[in-house]
């Protein structure tokens, strides 16, 4: 064999590889399960009880963000029914921490510490309630009481070496009657920012309650990710 | 000794021939950048067009991409401070 037809014979064997590599089902990408805090973990008979009722409806919420919302991450153990930091009593609000995954902007950074709280609420918050209560079951329950969205972003990249990024996060707590009553129409978003307690957070940092003055914002159902596939089977509504 | 040198020609070959299909500076390019956050208010994520097909994106490219240009780990709060099990 000649070296002529030897690399016409490796240009055949690629393009054969080539093409068993474009007809071969794709892979099937799966959102990880640790994402859901296991019904073990929880420390209360009500909360282990409500991670079992809504095992289903937790994996199907993790589905749909890791699909869907491909520029956020949740983050591991987040998804559950958690209470409170410093609350009294078992109140158990269904719970969903993400990592909103941006390049610092100059822009952004300018903004008060509230001003991007309230824009972050604005765009995520709303989306996120009609998610976690997509399986009508998880709102009816009576022993569900309210809602937490924690949503992170990224403040500060290292700027020299051995430096560590610092995150904002803020801690939204909703009321299950406020959040069933806007999920209605019944109340607008800039009511459940009024009745919803707000905390935020630099790095790790309390900085305590925050204001926030929020507005209907669409970001999540008309943001497309460029050139984004969803996987074969996946739908997003 | 000369059959040898074929082999290692076929398979290098097509390795190259099937590494040119499935990667590219464009590819390249958006796994180091895959996030884009433009004046505050749109974020988007970055793919530059090749000259030929759109790139498909697919949510084990973000995943991968994700992996390979972490920042490191974050000084931020934790779970613990805001929720209880």
């Amino acid at each position: 064999m000649s070296v002529k037809s030897a690399l016409a014979a490796a240009l055949a064997l690629a393009c054969v590889m080539a093409a068993g590599h474009a007809v071969a089902a794709p892979p099937t990408a799966v959102p990880p399960e640790d994402r859901l805090l296991p019904v073990e973990l929880y420390t209360t008979d009500k909360a282990k009880t409500l991670g079992a009722t809504h095992r289903g409806a937790l994996r199907a919420l993790n589905a749909t963000i890791y699909h869907c919302m491909p520029w956020v991450e949740t983050q591991k153990h987040s998804i559950g029914f958690f209470r409170p930091k410093n609350t009294t009593g078992d109140d158990r609000y269904l719970s969903i921490r993400i990592f909103i995954e941006q390049d610092p902007s100059p822009e952004f950074a300018r903004f008060r510490v509230e001003e991007r709280a309230s824009a972050m609420f604005s765009r995520y918050v709303g989306a996120m309630l009609r998610r976690m209560t997509k399986d009508p079951a998880v709102a009816a329950d009576a022993t569900l009481d309210g809602f937490t969205v924690i949503l992170e972003w990224m403040k500060q990249v290292p700027r020299g070496a051995g430096d560590r990024p610092v995150h904002e996060t803020i801690a939204i707590f909703i009321e299950k009657s406020v959040a069933v009553d806007y999920l209605a129409g019944a109340i607008p978003i800039t009511e459940v920012a009024a009745k919803a307690r707000v905390l935020g957070f630099d790095g790790e940092t309390p900085l305590g309650p925050l204001r926030v003055a929020v507005w209907d914002d669409n970001f999540v159902s008309t943001f497309k990710v460029s050139n984004y596939v969803l996987e074969p089977g996946v739908t997003c509504g | 000794m000369r059959s040898v040198r074929l082999r290692w020609l076929l398979v290098g070959g097509a390795l190259l021939a099937v590494a040119g299909c499935a990667t590219g500076e464009e590819w390249a390019t958006w796994k180091a950048h895959p996030t884009h956050f433009a004046s505050g208010e749109h974020m988007f994520f970055s793919v530059r067009n090749s000259e030929g097909s759109p790139p498909r994106v697919t949510r084990q490219d973000i995943a991968l991409a994700r992996d390979e240009g972490w920042w490191g780990k974050p000084i931020t709060v934790s779970q613990e401070q805001i929720l209880e099990r």
